[in-house]
């Protein structure tokens, strides 16, 4: 109330100076916004005919933002009365979460439904509405059920999945054959043998910038998407296991980071440990590595005409450590509803539809977005239009989820301490067994769980 | 009499004056400004958690502790509980040390060992609540005081040479205004780029050219490289804005000075330090204060290229208010930085006279 | 003849200095500019190529697809006219209101100059980070629209700026002018106007150039402000929200077309004032 008052008393203070200053600058060019809704809820008025407007913020992705504008549009002929504003949003994370927190903190009805990364649910779970309230609950078993638990916040729905990600194995399939193997590396320790025998090979023959195997190091999100699988496949759990403990300072998980760490500068370069998705796929795009871990969205830009590697590679689910089994970390994006919004059961119609088994076979047709509605997988028109979707159902339905969940709100801080951990490991600036005990002492400080096995 | 009461009141409408102009600055800057930064400082003293309905509690200093704490302890060797003697590493024949994580203090902040270091025979360890931070700020001062220095001296020497006359200054002028120009956000990625860590990097195929690495240095991740990428790019971005305000103060000395000067056959060397420099102080004490004010709160520039791997003060700021959502934390690491530019700032007024009439 | 010969290597170690630091300034401009000329592909070869080239017969091979798909930006093109106006108002702006506090504080004798000084400074003082929330929230309340929240923020370091550089001009400008000007009659104001700014044209040009930059630049207010006001995104918003064809992919090559299309009509804005710096110079002359 106080600060309220305060800020009240700026405000005019303000609105004076502006308009000394329109009265002696250049002639404001843009009348003031409509003067905006008070914050109080305003009356609900169930009127049908009046129209309102809805604000979708998305990705500003040439063809995916072009594909959401598309699904608002056939929504928008579906419900005349709704008017929807799609608003592009900035592709690097944290500018995109920045802006969804100034609103969120200013508890503003501008946006209604929101596009959110698969480990934001846990975060940000109190500024959106359980969507179960609004009728997801009847198509939430449509969807991969590891995304919908993922979504799922002390028993509140998120957000709807809208498209998914996995980590995949990319391997030049011509130099596999050049090198006399006839499958793509099945475990960690095959993979680091076919890289070193491809990597010394193609270096002989010439191509001093050849490396055999390129993958995300630098210290960011995407490190801790890398790690996980490293520790997941070896057994060594996934940070805080679900049932709030935290588990990451275990031997599979040290010899895991280990292992990864004598890559750099071995077969991965010295740089290594400053890649993102892009400097990897830069080094792999050229024909400068024979295997890459990343996102399926390299594939489509590696086939592409003018590419030198196109048809001469394919995907495969990530080898397996001790654990015997690969893992692949779960990424993409869900829509949620802001629980700020005037029309949060306009919105969440919404986001349902868009997130519908035919919208979402839309946006895997013409954009290879990965449905999350598991039985666009066997679509014969999906199938038809991206044959390598099929063999991608089984990374996904064993992906592994980072533990957004277990350790929300404070899960972009886990992540952080996970990650600058492997970061100083791979760095070689600190031994791995020290990093792994700081992390723990770190987890604790900041989580107050307790230390388990996975 | 009535001439010095015609002074007072001349001097009073003088005052009048002065206020009257001053006003719109400080109404403008106060009531844009004073929201924003009282609630900085005020949410520094708190537990706040942006965009969140979490209780906000006041917690005092608790935050700048957290921040700032610095230790150093002694390391003990380990004793071998055989033979009662010092444990010597069978490797380097050194003597084996307690680790520092067994040694540093836990509570009510749990000390990060950030160095070690021997003295005397003996072993230590400097240890410091947020490790991030600590070396934040000294990077961000080496950063500053490296940047600030070399900015200077290329800016003054770029600066007189398009003060003299010659063909061509004109676009010389517009010329050397070109790096900052360039949008930061646009120039720190063209440059992220020539420092890649693979040879489509310029500087490694130059290096490697040179027969320096073989084309792979991996600048921005190579602690040693950082900082002197950080400053080349920052150098290179600012010198102009430093050369264009020295010209500015430069083009203010009367002319007939020199030529008296040259009257009297002093030498270029002496009219550098007789004339220019002296003319040139209160523009170089301001030059001086605002680039190394921009240069404490470096920002984008390093969020772009190092993001999360090394920080400068308000990309840690960023980073905690963003990723981590702790505003009061972020808030404190903000007060920080306008401490330590209020020192800067008051340092070269005092310096160069800035302030006195 | 000793004398002539250091003057002579005193030239050369000179000239070649300058050359130094004109290659430093230029170079990685060149290559900005040879970036955008090149594809995905070019740009990923190795080594990298002083030219566009050929990936396989290595023949120079520009690509004009970085600069049509910029040009084909509705959003860039949107931008540079919200830049201009934005950075121009805030321009105009502090320059005028900064050089009436910079006059008072500059020439005239009052009580409290050193502490307005440091108050003036002392709001410019903290990280942008740091006082966006607080500078949203004001402006949320106000309700105006995205340019004016801009201009008014900008102002928050543009005007502490002009006001501080141009006190020290016209601090260093002889008090004779004003005791002269008095003695003529002229009132302190009269003095100002008719006098001290046609003096100090050359300097107020400068600042207002450097000024501009920043305010043509700046990226995080713009970024938060126009969050919902989409047609009114300036040009470092619009280049960030630049994108590939899919997720993840970076368009480096459109962001340097970007760059060098953003750069050059500034550049041409220099030209431009050069020509009124030499006049305020010739006319200062005259004067002084």
């Amino acid at each position: 109330m106080k600060t309220n008052r305060i800020l009240w008393t700026v405000a005019s203070m303000m609105m004076a100076a502006a308009m000394v200053l329109t009265a002696c600058g250049p002639a404001a060019t843009e009348p003031p916004a409509a003067t905006e809704a008070p914050m109080t809820e305003a009356p609900e008025t169930e009127a049908p005919m009046e129209e309102i407007t809805l604000r979708v913020f998305a990705g500003n992705v040439g063809q995916e933002l072009e594909l959401t504008k598309e699904a608002a549009g056939r929504y928008m002929v579906l419900h005349p009365e709704v008017n929807v504003e799609v608003v592009d949003t900035p592709d690097f994370v944290e500018d995109r979460l920045g802006v969804y927190l100034q609103l969120f903190e200013a508890q503003s009805p501008e946006g209604d439904v929101f596009q959110i990364d698969v480990i934001w649910p846990g975060d940000l779970a109190e500024h959106f509405v359980d969507l179960n309230e609004y009728g997801a609950a009847d198509v939430a078993g449509d969807h991969f059920p590891a995304i919908i638990e993922n979504n799922t916040v002390d028993g509140k729905l998120v957000g709807i999945p809208w498209f998914t990600d996995a980590g995949l194995l990319y391997y030049r399939t011509d130099l596999l054959e050049k090198y006399g193997y006839n499958a793509a590396p099945a475990t960690w320790a095959e993979l680091e043998e076919m890289a070193r025998t491809i990597q010394e090979g193609e270096r002989a023959d010439g191509n001093e910038d050849f490396w055999g195997y390129v993958w995300q190091g630098n210290a960011y999100e995407g490190l801790t998407c890398d790690a996980l699988e490293w520790v997941d496949s070896s057994g060594g759990g996934t940070i805080v296991s679900p049932e709030k403990l935290i588990t990451v300072n275990n031997d599979a998980a040290i010899a895991a980071v280990e292992m990864a760490a004598s890559w750099v500068g071995d077969i991965s370069p010295d740089g290594v440990t400053g890649f993102g998705e892009e400097d990897a796929r830069g080094v792999w795009q050229a024909g400068n590595a024979a295997f890459m871990r990343n996102w399926p969205y390299a594939y489509s830009l590696g086939q592409a005409d003018d590419s030198v590697i196109k048809d001469k590679f394919d995907v495969s689910p990530l080898p397996a450590g001790d654990a015997g089994h690969g893992s692949a970390t779960l990424g993409g994006w869900q829509l949620a509803v802001s629980r700020y919004s005037e029309h949060p059961a306009e919105a969440a119609d919404l986001a349902l539809f868009m997130a519908s088994y035919d919208e979402q076979k839309a946006r895997a047709i013409e954009g290879s977005f990965n449905p999350t509605v598991m039985s666009l997988y066997q679509d014969e028109d999906v199938l038809a239009a991206t044959p390598f979707f099929g063999s991608l159902y089984d990374v996904f339905i064993n992906a592994v989820a980072r533990p957004s969940t277990a350790t929300a709100p404070q899960y972009a801080d886990t992540s952080r301490i996970f990650y600058n951990g492997v970061h100083s490991v791979l760095t070689g600036e600190v031994d791995a067994m020290t990093a792994f005990e700081e992390m723990e002492l770190d987890l604790q400080d900041l989580l107050g769980y307790d230390v388990g096995q996975p | 009499m009535a001439g010095l009461k015609k002074l007072g009141e001349l001097q009073k409408s003088e005052e009048r004056l002065a206020y009257l102009l001053l006003l719109p600055t400080l109404f403008i800057l106060v009531a844009i400004a004073i929201y924003p930064l009282a609630t900085v400082f005020y949410n520094s003293l708190t537990d706040k958690k942006f965009a969140s309905s979490q209780e906000v509690s006041f917690i005092g200093l608790r935050n700048y502790r957290e921040l700032l704490s610095v230790t150093v302890k002694e390391l003990p060797p380990v004793i071998d509980a055989d033979t009662g003697e010092v444990q010597i590493d069978s490797e380097t024949n050194q003597p084996v040390y307690e680790r520092a994580i067994n040694i540093l203090p836990r509570e009510p902040f749990r000390f990060r060992a950030m160095k070690q270091f021997n003295l005397f025979g003996k072993m230590y360890v400097i240890g410091a609540t947020d490790r991030e931070f600590v070396r934040a700020i000294g990077d961000t001062l080496a950063f500053t005081v490296v940047t600030v220095i070399l900015e200077t001296i290329l800016g003054l020497g770029v600066a007189l040479v398009v003060n003299a006359n010659f063909k061509g200054r004109g676009v010389m002028r517009a010329v050397m205004l070109v790096p900052w120009a360039i949008p930061t956000a646009v120039s720190s990625r063209m440059w992220e780029w020539m420092f890649n860590s693979t040879r489509t990097g310029l500087v490694n195929v130059v290096f490697q050219n040179l027969g320096i690495g073989n084309g792979q240095i991996p600048f921005l991740v190579d602690t040693a490289w950082q900082i002197p990428a950080m400053i080349t790019i920052d150098v290179w971005k600012t010198t102009p804005f430093m050369a264009l305000l020295l010209l500015a103060g430069l083009q203010l000395i009367p002319k007939d000075l020199y030529e008296a000067a040259d009257v009297d056959g002093a030498g270029m060397i002496r009219k550098f330090f007789t004339i220019t420099l002296p003319l040139l102080r209160p523009t170089l004490a301001v030059a001086l204060v605002f680039r190394t004010l921009d240069a404490i709160r470096v920002f984008d520039l390093f969020q772009i290229v190092l993001q999360n791997t090394r920080f400068s003060m308000a990309s840690f700021a960023f980073y905690n208010l963003i990723d981590s959502q702790t505003m009061g934390y972020s808030s404190a690491s903000s007060v920080v930085i306008f401490v330590l530019i209020s020192v800067f700032a008051v340092f070269y007024i005092r310096l160069l006279g800035a302030e006195n009439d | 003849m000793t004398k002539r010969i250091t003057h002579i290597i005193g030239r050369i170690f000179f000239w070649f200095l300058v050359l130094l630091v004109a290659f430093y300034m230029l170079f990685p401009f060149y290559w900005a500019i040879n970036s955008s000329f090149k594809t995905e592909n070019q740009l990923q070869m190795t080594p990298a190529t002083f030219l566009p080239r050929d990936q396989t017969t290595l023949e120079f091979a520009p690509t004009f697809q970085n600069y049509i798909a910029v040009f084909r930006n509705e959003r860039f093109q949107h931008g540079l006219i919200n830049s201009t106006i934005v950075a121009v108002s805030t321009t105009l702006l502090s320059l005028l209101i900064g050089s009436f506090a910079a006059f008072a504080l500059g020439k005239l004798r009052f009580r409290g100059r050193t502490p307005s000084l440091y108050i003036i400074l002392s709001m410019t003082m903290f990280p942008q980070v740091a006082v966006l929330t607080g500078l949203y929230a004001v402006i949320r309340v106000l309700g105006i629209s995205a340019i004016p929240s801009m201009i008014l923020s900008y102002l928050l370091f543009t005007l502490p700026f002009t006001a501080w550089v141009l006190t020290a001009f016209f601090q260093g400008l002889p008090d004779e002018i004003m005791q002269s000007a008095q003695v003529d009659g002229a009132t302190p104001l009269q003095t100002f106007w008719l006098i001290l700014l046609p003096l100090t044209a050359p300097a107020l040009v400068t600042t207002g150039l450097l000024a501009f930059i920043n305010a043509w630049n700046e990226y995080l207010f713009a970024l938060t402000f126009t969050t919902i006001e989409v047609d009114a995104r300036t040009v470092p918003v619009a280049i960030a929200l630049f994108t590939g064809e899919i997720s993840h992919q970076e368009p480096f090559g459109e962001i340097m077309a970007a760059a060098v299309v953003v750069t050059i009509p500034l550049l041409i804005l220099v030209l431009i004032f050069q020509k009124r710096i030499m006049a305020g110079l010739t006319a200062g002359a005259v004067k002084g």
